[in-house]
Parts: C-alpha cells; sequence; structure tokens
C-alpha cells in the first residue's frame, strides 16, 4: 500500500468514522485482538486469528504502513519476537469505525 | 482486499460479531491450566489465612498477593499477551463470572469463620474450584470458537 492510498484512507475514515482499510475481515480482527490490550506476540496473534503466517504479515504491513499499528522485535528465550500494538490513530480508527458499524446495524 | 460501497445492516452486525470473538479470544484464549489452578490455590489460601495470628495473617496475605501478581505476569509471558494494569480484554460481566462468587466466599468465609472452625478449609475449597473452573471452562470454550 502507497502511503498516498494509506492517507486517503485515513481521511475517508475521519469523515463519518467508517474505515475501509480496517474494514477487511482479517484486518478487522487484528485490530479487534490488539484493541484491548497493550501488545500481543506476533506469534499469539497467529493463533488467535487462524491466519496463515504470510497472510498475518501482509494485513499487519499494511495496517504499519497506515500507520495504525507498530511492531517492537525483542529477544525471548534467545528467539527474536516480534510484539504489536495498536497506535493512537490506529486505536481512534477502530473505535470510530466500530462506531460507525453500530450506527449502521441501530439505522436499519 | 478493500471493501468499496455501502455495507448492508447484516455484514455490519456479522463484522461486529468478528470483532467481539476476536476480543473474547484475546481475553480467554492461551492461559496455561497451571495459571487457573495455582492462582485459584492462592486465593484458597487468602480464606485460610484467617486462622493466623493477626500480623502473621497480613504478611500472609501480602506474600500471597504477591505471588498471585508474578503468576498473572507469568501467565502474560507465557501467552504472548501483555495486558494492562488497569484494564484487561476481558468484558465486567466475564470478570464478575470470574472473581464475584470468589469474592462472595471469601467474604462470606470471614464471617462464618468467627463460628464454625471448618469454615477456612470449606471456603478454600469452594474458592479454588470456582475459580479454577470457571477460568478453565471459559477458556477452553475461548479457544473453540
Amino acid at each position: 500500500m502507497s502511503p498516498a492510498h494509506s492517507a486517503e484512507d485515513t481521511t475517508a475514515a475521519a469523515e463519518d468514522g467508517f474505515d475501509h482499510l480496517i474494514h477487511a475481515p482479517a484486518r478487522l480482527r487484528i485490530c479487534a485482538a490488539l484493541e484491548p490490550v497493550r501488545e500481543i506476540e506476533f506469534g499469539t496473534l497467529l493463533s488467535v486469528l487462524g491466519l496463515s503466517k504470510s497472510a498475518l504479515s501482509k494485513h499487519i504491513s499494511m495496517l504499519a504502513d497506515a500507520g495504525y499499528v507498530a511492531q517492537r522485535r525483542a529477544v525471548r528465550d534467545t528467539r527474536q519476537r516480534t510484539w504489536l500494538h495498536l497506535t493512537e490513530s490506529g486505536r481512534s480508527a477502530y473505535q470510530g469505525h466500530v462506531a460507525a458499524l453500530r450506527r449502521i446495524v441501530g439505522d436499519a | 482486499m478493500e471493501t468499496e460501497g455501502s455495507i448492508s445492516a447484516a455484514e455490519a452486525s456479522a463484522a461486529l460479531a468478528a470483532t467481539r470473538s476476536s476480543r473474547a479470544r484475546v481475553a480467554w484464549a492461551g492461559y496455561p491450566a497451571w495459571y487457573w489452578l495455582l492462582t485459584g490455590a492462592g486465593l484458597g489460601v487468602l480464606s485460610v489465612a484467617l486462622l493466623l495470628p493477626k500480623g502473621w495473617a497480613l504478611a500472609a496475605v501480602a506474600v500471597t498477593a504477591g505471588v498471585l501478581v508474578g503468576l498473572a505476569w507469568a501467565a502474560s509471558r507465557a501467552r504472548g499477551v501483555c495486558e494492562y494494569w488497569t484494564r484487561s480484554a476481558m468484558r465486567w460481566r466475564e470478570v464478575v463470572a470470574l472473581y464475584g462468587p470468589v469474592a462472595v466466599v471469601l467474604l462470606a468465609n470471614a464471617f462464618v469463620a468467627r463460628y464454625a472452625s471448618w469454615s477456612p478449609f470449606a471456603a478454600a475449597a469452594l474458592v479454588f474450584l470456582l475459580f479454577a473452573g470457571t477460568g478453565l471452562l471459559l477458556s477452553a470454550r475461548a479457544a473453540r470458537r
């Protein structure tokens, strides 16, 4: 995803809260898993969501390009692990998106 | 894949259900069984601590609280999920389902223990069963989602 594209998505998100980047099923589930916690290890997120490693990496990098997700690398038990967390803008975009979904359900 | 155009209420509802499912899995899945068993035992120790003289009871409660915090930290490392100290992925009603019955038993024991010497031991066993049972059950249910 190009930075210009992610900027468009973020701008669109600001209009009514509905965020097309987040709305894709896998990315919505990623954000829902990251929102209530401080950070999650990549491997844990894999098992929680049941996605393939490559699919999760692809979606994480799209969210990271949009500035919604940040990564931190740390060594534990001699293995390098990646911890993921929602940024402030990611959290607010996700919460706005969920509010927009609730409005759609409520309006029906 | 990006989504285009407007979405229906049914699609929005399904999306909201997916977010709830993800949150529930993060809240409950991945806990090692030892966390539920040891924390249940630790909470049970709190009810037996009433039998000790006041100073020793306070020391036992402080040590047990420290052990419980250590267990929570170790479980967090084992799960690969780092939660906030002040809030977690669990909903309030889930927190109440997990800790509510335990709190009721501990409070009831604080009164009954004055009249029945067996009460702290019965309360310890009940607290262990309630906490470990609820934790293991909800954890297994979240893993199946």
